[in-house]
This record gives C-alpha cells, structure tokens and sequence, in this order.
C-alpha cells in the first residue's frame, strides 16, 4: 500500500513539478474552449445545411451527410496526424502558403492550431447530429406556422426552430464538450505540450508517474462540476417535459 | 419575377373569385386524397367544409397556401395563377395573403402572446417598433386577450392559445384566412370563445374558409357549406339547404351520425 501511495502520490514531486503541470493543463483548456467554440459552430452550420429544402439543395444535403458520416468515423488521432502531416507537407512543398500549412496565429504553435482544426472538423460532425436531433425534436408545426405566415424556410430556422431545438441540445452538447476537452490529450502525440505531455515527460525525465497523477487531478476539477451541470439541466427539462411545456 | 408577382392583390380590374381552383389533384404515394377539386371563393364569402375524417378537407386548405403541393389542377390567387402550368411563384408572398389558424394552435412556445403576433409583422412585413407593437396589442385586443399580452403559451388555456394564433395570423392583414378544424382540440367549454372570435370576423367581412365539425356554426355563420368525401365535393350549397335537406346519400349518412349524438 505504501508502494502504491509513494508510486501515485509522491506528494514532494507533486508539489514540486505542480507549476509544470497547471501549465500544460492551461493548454488543455485553451484547446477546449477554442476548439468546442468552432465545433459548435461549425457543427451548428452543418446540421442546418443538412435540414435545406427543395431539390435543387440536394447535393449540398448529400455532401453534407457523407462528411458527417466520414468525420464521425475516423478516429480523432488520426484526422490529427493527417492533418499535421498533410498540411506540413503541402506548406513544405509550397502548394498552400506557410502561414496556413504551418499556422502561428496569436502565437500559438502549429501543433495547438491542427488540434483545433481536428477538433472543429471531428467534433462539429458530432454536434451536428446533436443538433439535428434537436431540430427534428421541434414538432413539424412549427415550421408551418412559421411558413404560413410568410416566412422564409431560412427565418423560420432562425427565429423559431433553432432558438428551440438550442435550449434542448444544451445537456447533450455539454456532454460532447466533456468528451472533446478530455480528447484534447490525444494532441500531444503531434508535439504539443499540454496536461498529458507533461505528464510524460516527468515521468521520462524522474521515472516518476505521480505528474499524471496531478493530470487526472485537474481533469476531475473541470468535467466533474460540468457533469453535474449537464444533470441540473436534464432534470430542469424533464420538470418542464411534465408540466406539458414542448 | 414579374411587376404583377411582385403583390398578389394588385389587380384593380379583377373581380373575379378571389381564390379559384380546377381540377386539383393531390396523392401521398398510392392514396387519393383529392381528385379533382373545382372550388371558388368570393371576396367576403365564408364556406365551411365538412366532411368524415380522411376525406381530403384538411389536405385541401393546406393546398390554399401551399403548405402541401398539390399533383396537378390549377390554383388562383386573385386572378393569378400561383400553381399550375406556369413556373411555381414566390409561396412567401403568396402566404402572407393567406393566413392560417392550426387545430394544434402551433404557437410558438419560446415568446409571450406579443411575440408571437409581432415576430412575422417584423420579419415578413417589416413593421417596426411601437407600430409592430401596437398592432400586435391591438389584434389581442379584438380576440378578447388584452390581459394576457406578456403571457407565455404554457401559462394559456388551449383556447386562449388559439385565439393568439389567430391574433397572429390577423396581424399580417391576410385576404383570406384559412381555419383547419380549430376547436377540434379544445375542451368543450372553450370552444365557444374560440367560435365568437370567429364569428366577430365573419361580421367583419373576412373572407374565411372554415374545415370545421361545429354544424352549429356552419349553419348560423357561413354563406355555403361544402361536403367533401373521398377526395371530392360530393354536395355544396347554403348551409340550410346542405346540413337541412341533403340530397347526396352520403352527406345524409353522414349528417346522420354528426347531428344524432
């Protein structure tokens, strides 16, 4: 037992390498938030290119569901490495510009940029569906109340449909946004230097593992008040649900 | 787009029906519902439609304002053809002509009475302001809801709910306006307040078209009665004549069961 306390709980090597740690799990947060920022986004845009009326709109809904599909199942760590390679490459060669293949924007390095991308294209496939389930939980005679008066399909959208489908997606999305910020580790493998990262290289420099330990730590610190939010919010839509409020 | 698509009601000259169809034509999949419907509507006319359920009435009002597109046959808004051979008119101006109240009232359920009577005068006719408000109130007012202008749906009974929705549809200044089986849902003691709104409007001088199973109404208020069956006009006449002395088998079979309870 004391083996495994001195093992994971080296409390001195904790205290000592606690400032490492914060700062990579600093990262881990500025990933989250800027990434599950463009991923709702991009994930909301998508679920509304999904639901465009009218024949002529077709290819844009079919190429908008191969790409869900697609994002939706390639592995994350994958659409990182090609990204990071793909658009290395490129840059490299000079068929895009350097500033997009190898992106500094706002000083950040290229590695925390293609994981915001991964995160944005991956995660706005899953919030997309989110969001559809949202929009399609909108009973379908509110959008011809909405037509019937003479609104546009695109006004209807936007005035009726997704201010309501959004209050009903809010739980769901928060749950993907947990997901996303603890998948923000899977980015270390292209160099970037965040909660996990950190904890590696401690553990190779000290053969020491009790950084994770302070990792993990953190992590709980964030998603586990956001689980409890996400419950507080079901439970306040399953009273309205049976007071008979859509 | 033509000058003349621009305002489906600029037509001086016309005196036509304002609303005249031929021949419609509507399936879903292998089911009729409509085969070849003739119907016209004079300005100021109030006809109501009735009929067994899956006879077509509802698919057929829905077909006024395009919320379902018909197979074939022509539709005329005020001598202009806004379905038929010709290419397909903007359904968004042609909507905001024809209003239409839902037995499911469909108010929206994020905003107060207010907001949902103003939200399309703002965003499809762009009233402004104190003007859009006003106009609102003054719509709540005539359905008899002064009281309940900040209320959210949830807090309204389901008829004070649908007196709203036709707040809603009033406020856009419609030429016609379209009732699908309004009191259908309401609690027995609601009905009646939903049917004074109505009849208000009817003195007005709206022209309405009423699908409706209130025979009461339909004999008191409208100017013709109209028995659909099987996805055609089967009888149709002034409502003493249709509802007092049918000349169809069907419409008496019919009139038999709603009259007898």
């Amino acid at each position: 037992m004391e083996q495994f306390l001195n093992t994971f709980f080296d409390f001195q090597f904790m205290a000592d390498h606690f400032d490492q740690v914060l700062a990579g799990f600093w990262v881990t947060i500025k990933l989250s938030l800027v990434g599950g920022f463009f991923a709702l986004i991009w994930g909301l845009v998508l679920s509304v290119m999904r639901q465009l009326p009218g024949k002529w709109l077709a290819p844009v809904r079919g190429l908008t569901i191969a790409y869900i599909d697609a994002l939706r199942g390639i592995p994350l760590l994958l659409v990182i490495l090609l990204l990071s390679a793909g658009l290395a490459t490129l840059a490299s060669e000079g068929t895009i510009p350097r500033e997009i293949g190898i992106p500094n924007w706002l000083g950040e390095s290229d590695p925390f940029w293609y994981g915001i991308m991964a995160l944005t294209l991956t995660y706005g496939a899953y919030m997309a569906e989110v969001y559809r389930a949202g929009i399609e939980a909108v009973p379908r005679g509110q959008m011809e109340a909405a037509r019937s008066l003479g609104m546009s399909h695109g006004q209807a959208t936007r005035y009726i449909i997704l201010p309501q489908a959004i209050r009903k997606v809010i739980p769901p999305l928060l749950n993907d946004f947990i997901a996303l910020m603890k998948d923000t580790a899977l980015i270390s493998v292209i160099g970037l230097v965040e909660t996990v990262q950190v904890g590696s290289d401690l553990y190779s420099e000290f053969f020491n593992p009790s950084g994770y330990t302070v990792g993990a730590f953190l992590f709980l610190i964030v998603t586990i008040p956001l689980a409890r939010v996400v419950d507080m919010q079901i439970k306040k839509q399953d009273e309205k649900f049976q007071r008979g409020i859509p | 787009m033509s000058e003349t698509d621009q305002n489906f009601m600029e037509k001086t000259d016309y005196a036509g029906p304002i609303l005249k169809v031929t021949d419609l034509q509507k399936s879903y999949g292998k089911l009729d519902v409509l085969t070849g419907i003739d119907f016209e509507l004079q300005k100021g006319e109030l006809v109501c439609v009735i009929g067994p359920s899956g006879s077509g009435k509802s698919t057929l009002l829905r077909c006024f304002n395009m919320l379902e597109k018909p197979d074939g046959g022509t539709i005329e808004l005020n001598g202009h053809e806004i379905f038929g051979a010709g290419k397909t008119r903007d359904l968004d101006l042609l909507r905001r002509e024809v209003g239409m109240v839902f037995q499911q009232f469909n108010l929206f359920p994020h905003m107060t009475a207010e907001g949902n009577v103003s939200i399309a005068q703002r965003k499809v006719r762009n009233r402004r302001g104190a003007a859009c408000r006003d106009r609102s109130v003054e719509m709540l007012n005539k359905v008899g809801l002064d009281d309940k202008i900040e209320e959210y749906p949830d807090r309204l009974s389901g008829g004070q709910q649908q007196r709203v929705a036709i707040a809603r549809a009033l406020a856009m200044d419609p030429e016609i306006m379209l009732f699908d089986e309004v009191t259908s849902a309401l609690d027995p003691e609601l009905v009646k307040g939903v049917l004074d709104v109505m009849r208000n409007l009817a003195e007005g001088g709206m022209t309405m078209v009423c699908v409706t199973h209130e025979m009461n109404f339909a004999r008191e208020v409208a100017d013709r009665v109209i028995f659909m069956d099987g996805g055609v006009i089967v009888e149709e006449g002034k409502p003493d004549d249709v509802l007092g002395n049918p000349q169809q088998e069907r419409t008496k079979q019919f009139l038999g069961l709603v009259l007898a309870h």
